[in-house]
């Protein structure tokens, strides 16, 4: 085919009627190739595959590239994929999938397990509930509160062979087609104005809690991917409103920064920040927020922060490049109002200050009483990170950041000597505090500020100011060696690191001559030394100071966090880590060492893998005493109800790991026989998690085995509490009951195992023997002149193994059969020896055991025991036995029975002989004179049966 | 979808022959554990339970009932509780207690014939409001009922004495953000397809599908009206955008042809409501993703807003069998789970891979 015809061909394409036939020359590479038509490519595919016009394999697979190259999202490109299974994944990704998997399943037990025992709370649930809608509305289907169609459309609903007719194509171009019409408003559903922002989730449980909390953070992110930022931020409160987690405030932060709501965007960072002081979505977002408040100084702050964690973050180079140049911009004031003191006192040459007051002056518009104002105060704790960053990286950060550190905490040394190092560190702080109230210098300032204050204000006040602080008297020092080490602070002020590291050794070595005892000031000494160390890169001597000073003074923050240092630029990242856990376990505010523990963490996750933690050395625990904890001003409520969150899933699972071990234990000193140590074991395993059915049976054996049956018994009831169906804890009771000698509840129990699982060859073994057992008590009872129908039991079992006050006295009586007798305290009890009447069809049992019962008791009694034939069995007992003797008690019983739950339903189930049953009791019970009910009431009653 | 590895993967973990026609499946909430509801050939209903673990699903219980059942579901009930409300051939809804199923925990007998569906909303935290359950019936009636109310139905929405009874295929809830307001949207065999406010308790919006509607859901039961997917018998699906209603044009949409043959069901996916999956007559599944335009809404021609459709992306598809998938379920707890039933007598539980980077 020539070019030619190709090209006329194609002009030709585009007045094709697309329902006409493709010509056969059309099926050709060369057309297909030419052709841009994505329609008729469609249809030239259709022909191809359907193989009217032969078979060409390669030119389909042509012709589908060349369509996908066009239009990747043809419907014609879709192909019937069969299901993958496990075979078409690499086996990483499949063994991927499967450990998820079930690690999920793992957790959903746990979940479900938990969510089982708190079933009780159920009620308080309910009564929150809003009320049931208007009862029974009814509405048509066809009255409609939209006016009418234009007539010319079908009437709806249509028929079916109405709608046989319709042009499906042009119906749907109509309804997306923009036909006018007239009529009311439009109805626009924003649901968000008439959004509740909070949730009242007091009554339900932590599981629901967590569930809804996330379901109600993933509604708000669905909602921003929708672009609808107003209704996520409202969904995002609500999540926060039942359970604060850091995503949710990142995530609403960032919502609000979508509607340009700086201020709200502001504090949601803040709070990120004050939980996770190195999150670098709320940094980069604070930043982002600073840059559009106009505090481009700040912006910059957090970008460096940022990008020194993650340099490859192009969102953070760009607003940061961004920044600068804004900054440039932005030219600075000299004097602007505020700043008096400051300036004052430090030299104006100072480029640092400058960028300080352009800082100053362009919040200024936003937060006029900066120093005070709300925010600015709790971001202060993050800002000291900025700071504590400094230190740990000087080298990028000008000259000034190194010094601060130092000298500043000197000078809170010679203006109040602390004793201690506690103190030391103390008065450090301090001193940091009247920097930035007294200076002004609001957060960042604060870095520039003690550069100024230490580095080129001492320098400006002249020498006059140096030999007053030289001869300043050092703690314990002699004049001499104090005299030496303020020489070498004022030398490593400077930078002359080598001359002050001679200085300090020189006092070092003259403080051991002269035989002093002062550990503190050794400890200085050596912690400063060390400082030199670091700095001249030498971290080897470092590292052997810095253990020296610790050795003087355990936990003293500043050797710690420099051995730290000097391990990580050694690359000894497992020691590093364990000092700055020390260090954060000393004082959280570190921020230095918050930011190196997270790097740190990073690079020994990439080193060995995830069991990182195991290859650690031990992370020393820190006495409460040497432990720092300031942070400034009180944190908000929902912070504190998010640390608290944080505080009690820590200690759940710090008990849950002492509860293993202890169970372990436990099972341990069981399988060596050691029972009462393993009682002891159980007994805290329980006093954690008072729940756990499998330690209740665990300890029953122990008790068995000590032969301490009324124990043993206990634990399996409280077992069977927990678990109503729990195999061996009927097993033990069994045992237990034996051991006490109440064969009927031990024969009743085995019966409960045997029923559960038949192959029990123990339970069936004992049931065996019991039934001999309960044969030969049941005799020696009955040759007891304990004849009649007793209400008073009789007690087989030792009068003292039972405590006074125990809830149950269990005996038993023999007659033909074997009679129930017993005065059943709770349903658990009544249910038994319902059961064991029911079982031999021995009503007399049954009345006998309804007359010991009290009316008022039985539906709870029956609750959970209610069923058709526990029903038909009990009216069978009250007709045949109960009613000649006592009427009233009937008729009491009957009047609270239908009261039981469920009552109604289980009575629609019941068979017609059940209900022959039902009349022929009311019938009798009719035809009884008595003073306690009427007629009337018994037909009344009859009616809540029949 | 960037690169064709980035694209969701469907797998078949697990597959399950039964011995009877299954017409629901759904996952029970806060488990692995999943319910099957059915008939077998005997003519009785069946229900039973299946916990997934290690790579299979092990039966735990078996409930025989004297009814086939046709449709189930979690939504009214705690997470307690987590009772199912079941929708039978005889038209009764029952709620069982799945720890004890022999008697139902509330039983109603809720239309003159079969209950085609059923949908809750109101608990396990999904919407604001009373619990309440809508069944939609053959009998033409769509009713609301609040398992505290006994005997009778909150709301009735039934064809008026004269007009034709339509079979109601497919009842959703949706709307439900706060306590008042609520929708109820219902499919018929006709493609009709209505949303009642129950909030005003009248008829809000209809329109017609041409084709039978196999099964409407909203995106989300409890935000506001944000989507409504209503699939039909023919292989169509559409998509509207239920935010902006014109007084004459209604809600936009989007349509979208996944095969042949019907569209028995669709099911978004519980972590993002984006995305949904349709289950087909030929025994296939297809992912899809809704794209929102760049304004949602914008002036008519007569100075009124109107609804903008977005646009419907294929993530992935796959054939399972050659019978129709006839019900689909997410798992509520773990992303990309689902279980799914079709005709061909068999349960499968699938993994859905890399939900969350599409």
């Amino acid at each position: 085919m020539s070019a030619d015809t190709v090209f006329s061909l194609q002009n030709q394409s585009t007045t094709i009627d697309y329902r006409g036939k493709v010509p056969v020359e059309h099926l050709d590479y060369g057309y297909i190739e030419k052709c841009k038509d994505v329609k008729y490519l469609e249809q030239i595919l259709r022909v191809l595959r359907s193989g009217d016009e032969g078979i060409y394999p390669h030119l389909i697979k042509f012709c589908e590239s060349h369509l996908e190259k066009l239009d990747p999202r043809s419907r014609v490109l879709r192909k019937e994929t069969p299901v993958a299974t496990a075979a078409s994944l690499s086996n990483d990704e499949w063994s991927q999938i499967v450990d998820d998997l079930k690690t999920w399943q793992e957790e959903t037990k746990k979940t479900e397990t938990s969510l089982k025992q708190q079933s009780m709370f159920d009620d308080l649930v309910k009564e929150n509930m809003p009320p049931i809608r208007g009862s029974n509305c009814s509405f048509p289907l066809s009255q409609t509160s939209v006016p009418k169609r234009n007539p010319s459309k079908h009437a709806l609903p249509c028929d079916y062979r109405e709608w046989d007719k319709f042009d499906v194509e042009k119906e749907c171009e109509e309804i997306d087609g923009n036909s006018v019409k007239n009529d009311p408003a439009a109805i626009i559903n924003t649901g968000h104005p008439k959004l509740k922002t909070k949730v009242d989730a007091s009554l339900l449980t932590q599981q629901e809690k967590l569930l809804l909390s996330t379901r109600e953070k993933d509604k708000g992110n669905e909602a921003f991917r929708a672009k609808d930022y107003e209704e996520a931020v409202a969904y995002y409160s609500r999540s926060l409103s039942i359970i604060p987690t850091l995503p949710a405030y990142n995530n609403r932060a960032q919502a609000e920064i979508n509607l340009k709501h700086w201020h709200n965007a502001m504090r949601d960072c803040l709070r990120v920040l004050e939980l996770e002081p190195g999150n670098m979505k709320a940094l980069l977002r604070r930043a982002k927020v600073y840059n559009h408040m106009g505090n481009f100084q700040m912006a910059a702050e957090d970008l460096r922060v940022v990008l020194r964690e993650e340099p490859q973050n192009a969102a953070a180079t760009q607003l940061l490049s961004e920044t600068e140049k804004k900054m440039k911009e932005c030219q600075p004031e000299p004097h602007s109002k505020g700043k008096k003191i400051l300036i004052q006192e430090v030299d104006e040459e100072d480029d640092n200050n400058n960028d300080e007051t352009k800082a100053e002056h362009t919040a200024c518009p936003v937060e006029p009483s900066q120093p005070v104002g709300g925010e600015e105060s709790s971001a202060a704790p993050a800002e000291r990170g900025d700071m504590g960053n400094a230190q740990k990286k000087p080298h990028s950060r000008g000259d000034g950041g190194p010094h601060s550190d130092f000298t500043n905490s000197h000078q809170g040394h010679w203006r109040s000597r602390g004793g201690s190092s506690d103190k030391y560190k103390v008065t450090q702080e301090s001193k940091e505090k009247v920097a930035n109230g007294t200076g002004k210098s609001g957060s960042t300032a604060s870095v520039p500020a003690d550069h100024s204050n230490n580095g080129k204000e001492t320098p400006a006040r002249g020498n006059a100011g140096e030999t007053v602080n030289l001869d300043a008297p050092c703690g314990a020092l002699p004049p001499p060696l104090a005299r030496l080490k303020n020489e070498g602070n004022l030398l490593f002020k400077n930078g002359q690191f080598a001359d002050a590291l001679e200085k300090y050794s020189q006092a070092i070595q003259g403080f051991i001559d002269s035989g002093i005892d002062s550990p503190e000031d050794l400890c200085i000494l050596y912690s400063n030394r060390a400082a030199c160390y670091l700095k001249d890169g030498n971290s080897q001597e470092c590292i052997q100071d810095c253990t020296r000073a610790l050795e003087l003074q355990s936990f003293s923050l500043k050797p710690l966090l420099r051995r730290a240092m000097a391990y990580e630029s050694m690359e000894r990242y497992r020691q590093a880590y364990v000092d700055y856990k020390t260090v954060l376990q000393i004082d959280t505010s570190v921020q230095s060492a918050h930011d190196s523990v997270n790097r740190i963490t990073r690079l020994l996750i990439e080193q060995d893998g995830p069991e990182w933690r195991e290859k650690l050395p031990d992370i020393p625990l820190v006495p409460l005493s040497a432990q720092q904890h300031r942070r400034e001003g009180p944190p908000s409520a929902e912070v504190l109800k998010a640390r608290a969150e944080k505080a009690a899933i820590d200690a759940e699972r710090k008990a849950e790991v002492r509860f293993t071990a202890l169970k372990q234990e436990g099972n341990d000193f069981v399988k060596k026989g050691q029972y009462s140590d393993a009682l002891g074991k159980y007994t805290e395993c329980l006093k954690l998690k008072p729940e756990e059915c499998a330690i209740y049976t665990n300890r029953a054996l122990c008790y068995l085995k000590l032969d301490r049956f009324t124990e043993a018994k206990q634990d399996c009831d409280a077992a069977l509490k927990v678990e109503p169906t729990n195999k061996k804890a009927f097993y033990r009771r069994a045992l237990a009951n034996k051991g006490l000698k109440d064969y009927l509840a031990c024969s009743s129990d085995l019966q409960e195992v045997l029923q559960q699982d038949p192959n029990v060859q123990e339970a069936e073994k004992e049931l065996e023997e019991v039934t001999v057992l309960l044969r030969q008590s049941l005799a020696s009872a009955n040759a007891s002149p304990a004849k009649p129908r007793t209400t008073v039991p009789i007690t087989e079992v030792e009068g003292d193994e039972e405590p006074a006050g125990a809830p149950a006295s269990e005996s038993s009586r023999r007659g033909e059969d074997i009679i129930v007798n017993l005065q059943p305290t709770d349903a658990c009890q009544f249910g038994q020896a319902l059961n064991a009447a029911r079982c031999s069809r021995n009503t007399a049992a049954c009345a006998d055991l309804l007359a010991s019962t009290a009316p008022e008791m039985l539906p709870k009694f029956l609750s959970t025991h209610l069923d058709g034939d526990n029903i038909s069995f009990i009216i069978q007992a009250l007709d045949y036995h109960l009613l000649e003797k006592d009427p009233n008690l009937v008729y009491q019983h009957l009047n609270n029975l239908h009261t039981t739950d469920r009552f109604s339903v289980v009575l629609m189930l019941l068979e017609k002989n059940e209900r022959l049953h039902v009349t022929q009791l009311f019938e009798h019970l009719s035809a009884v004179q008595s003073t306690e009910f009427t007629k009337n009431d018994v037909q009344n009653l009859a009616n809540k049966y029949i | 979808m960037s690169s064709p590895l980035a694209k969701p993967q469907i797998i078949a973990h697990v597959q399950k022959s039964l011995n009877y026609t299954v017409f629901d499946t759904k996952w029970i909430p806060c488990s692995a554990k999943f319910v099957c509801m059915g008939n077998f050939p005997r003519g009785t209903g069946v229900m039973q339970i299946y916990e997934v673990e290690h790579g299979d699903a092990q039966l735990i219980k078996e409930v025989e009932k004297p009814k086939p059942i046709k449709c189930g579901t979690f939504g009214a009930t705690s997470l307690q509780q987590r009772h199912i409300a079941t929708g039978d051939f005889e038209g009764n809804l029952n709620i069982w207690n799945l720890e004890m199923p022999e008697v139902p925990v509330y039983t109603v007998k809720a239309h003159k014939e079969i209950v085609n569906s059923i949908d809750a909303v109101g608990g396990l935290g999904i919407g604001d409001g009373a619990p309440e359950i809508v069944t939609g019936s053959r009998d033409g009636t769509v009713k609301v009922w609040d398992p505290r109310q006994k005997d009778s139905p909150v709301a009735n929405m039934e064809p008026i004495e004269g007009e034709t009874k339509r079979d109601c295929w497919t009842v959703a809830f949706g709307h439900a953000f706060n306590d008042q307001d609520r929708c109820v949207c219902a499919g018929y065999d006709n493609g009709d397809i209505k949303l009642f406010d129950l909030r005003n308790m009248s008829l809000r919006w209809e329109t017609n599908i041409k084709n039978g509607v196999c099964c409407v859901e909203f995106d989300r039961k409890d935000i506001s009206m944000n989507k409504l997917v209503a699939t039909s018998l023919e292989g169509k699906f559409h998509v509207f955008d239920m935010r902006t209603q014109h007084p004459t044009k209604g809600f936009a949409s989007v349509s979208e042809k996944a095969n042949k043959s019907t569209i028995w069901q669709v099911r978004h996916l519980p972590q993002n409501r984006d995305i949904f999956m349709t289950a087909g007559g030929a025994g296939n599944l297809h992912l899809w993703k809704y794209e929102y335009p760049a304004q949602r809404s914008k002036k008519g021609s007569d100075d009124m807003d109107v609804g903008v459709a977005g646009s419907v992306n294929l993530l992935q598809n796959a054939t399972l069998s050659t019978q129709p998938i006839a019900s689909l379920d997410w798992s509520p707890d773990k992303q990309g789970l689902c279980v799914c039933s079709g005709f061909d007598q068999s349960v499968r539980v699938l993994i859905v891979t890399k939900l969350n980077v599409v």
